[in-house]
């Protein structure tokens, strides 16, 4: 046996052993597009939200006011529209790109546990929002999002790429200080699920898509 | 240089062996069809070669029913992921002595 064969064989072992524990058909440009989504989402709150103001609070930092049900539903109608779209584009770009590697995605386990270990934390977020709205306390909605949102993603990182944590910490983080700052939940939700997505995105698509498979040594 | 190319153990040296042992250590329990997904294996293929792993006991197999359609589930037995893992260091062993 040569030192090259043994290599090889170790190489190939660490493979299979990723490959069949992780779900690694997940794109760069799919969060590129979320994170867009989400600006897009941000900008018609605000505009739609401050309409009766002057040209001039544009240089102002944004701030949300809800005083009517019309207001609430419409936020809450923009918020779940970006979070559809959202869906729609990841499953729609992962099952394209698992499809390539001849993955069957509605039968893997690994693709079961990623989706388990996600979303169990963002539907008991998702929940509470829901309640803290349903009891008009609208103060916290947006750090609440973002920090199960960080949970969820340091969660699933251990049946994905394991780099996808650290946007998890980051968005954990942006929620504990929303949470201090009474004001401003815009810009927060915004920058969190907008900005960090873009660059998470395009930090994952060029260093870690990109180096998927390396020349064996 | 002999006595650590004993840890090497015969039945893994086939690749497909390797890769069924490999993909079962580190999950609970992988059924036929992602096991064949997994290492571009054919049916008769996997099956030749699992069937000798389980004499071996170094995997047992699970025959059930989902609906009409047979499905067959394997896992790792405790034998196996001693063997295994000693295979494992005797391969990086190996290397070790080597790069020295």
């Amino acid at each position: 046996m040569k030192n090259k064969e043994a290599l090889d064989t170790l190489h190939d072992i660490k493979e299979l052993m990723e490959k069949s524990t992780k779900f690694m058909s997940i794109s760069g440009v799919s969060a590129v597009l979320v994170g867009i989504y989400a600006c897009i989402g941000t900008g018609l709150a605000y505009f739609i939200l401050n309409e009766q103001n002057s040209f001039d609070t544009l240089c102002n930092i944004p701030l949300l006011n809800i005083n009517t049900t019309y207001q609430l539903a419409l936020i809450c109608l923009i918020a779940l529209g970006v979070l559809t779209l959202s869906l729609f584009t990841t499953f729609t770009m992962s099952y394209q790109k698992a499809k390539k590697g001849y993955r069957n995605i509605f039968k893997d386990k690994s693709v079961h546990r990623l989706l388990w270990n996600f979303f169990l934390p963002l539907l008991a977020g998702g929940i509470l929002c829901f309640s803290l709205i349903w009891q008009q306390h609208y103060g916290l909605t947006s750090s609440i999002m973002l920090i199960f949102y960080g949970l969820s993603l340091v969660n699933c990182s251990k049946y994905t790429y394991s780099d996808i944590r650290y946007l998890g910490y980051a968005e954990i983080l942006l929620g504990l200080v929303d949470s201090f700052v009474i004001t401003h939940a815009l810009l927060f939700w915004g920058i969190g699920f907008g900005l960090l997505h873009i660059a998470a995105g395009i930090y994952f698509y060029y260093k870690v898509e990109h180096k998927q498979y390396p020349a064996r040594p | 240089m002999k006595e650590y190319l004993e840890n090497i153990n015969k039945a893994f040296e086939s690749k497909a062996r390797l890769g069924i042992m490999s993909i079962l250590i580190v999950n609970e329990s992988v059924d036929f069809v992602t096991l064949k997904n997994l290492l571009d294996l054919t049916d008769g293929n996997l099956a030749s070669h699992t069937r000798s792993l389980e004499e071996l006991g170094y995997i047992q197999c699970q025959k059930q029913f989902i609906g009409r359609r047979p499905n067959t589930t394997f896992s790792i037995t405790q034998k196996g992921r001693e063997a295994f893992t000693k295979h494992l260091n005797a391969l990086e062993e190996f290397l070790r002595k080597q790069n020295i």
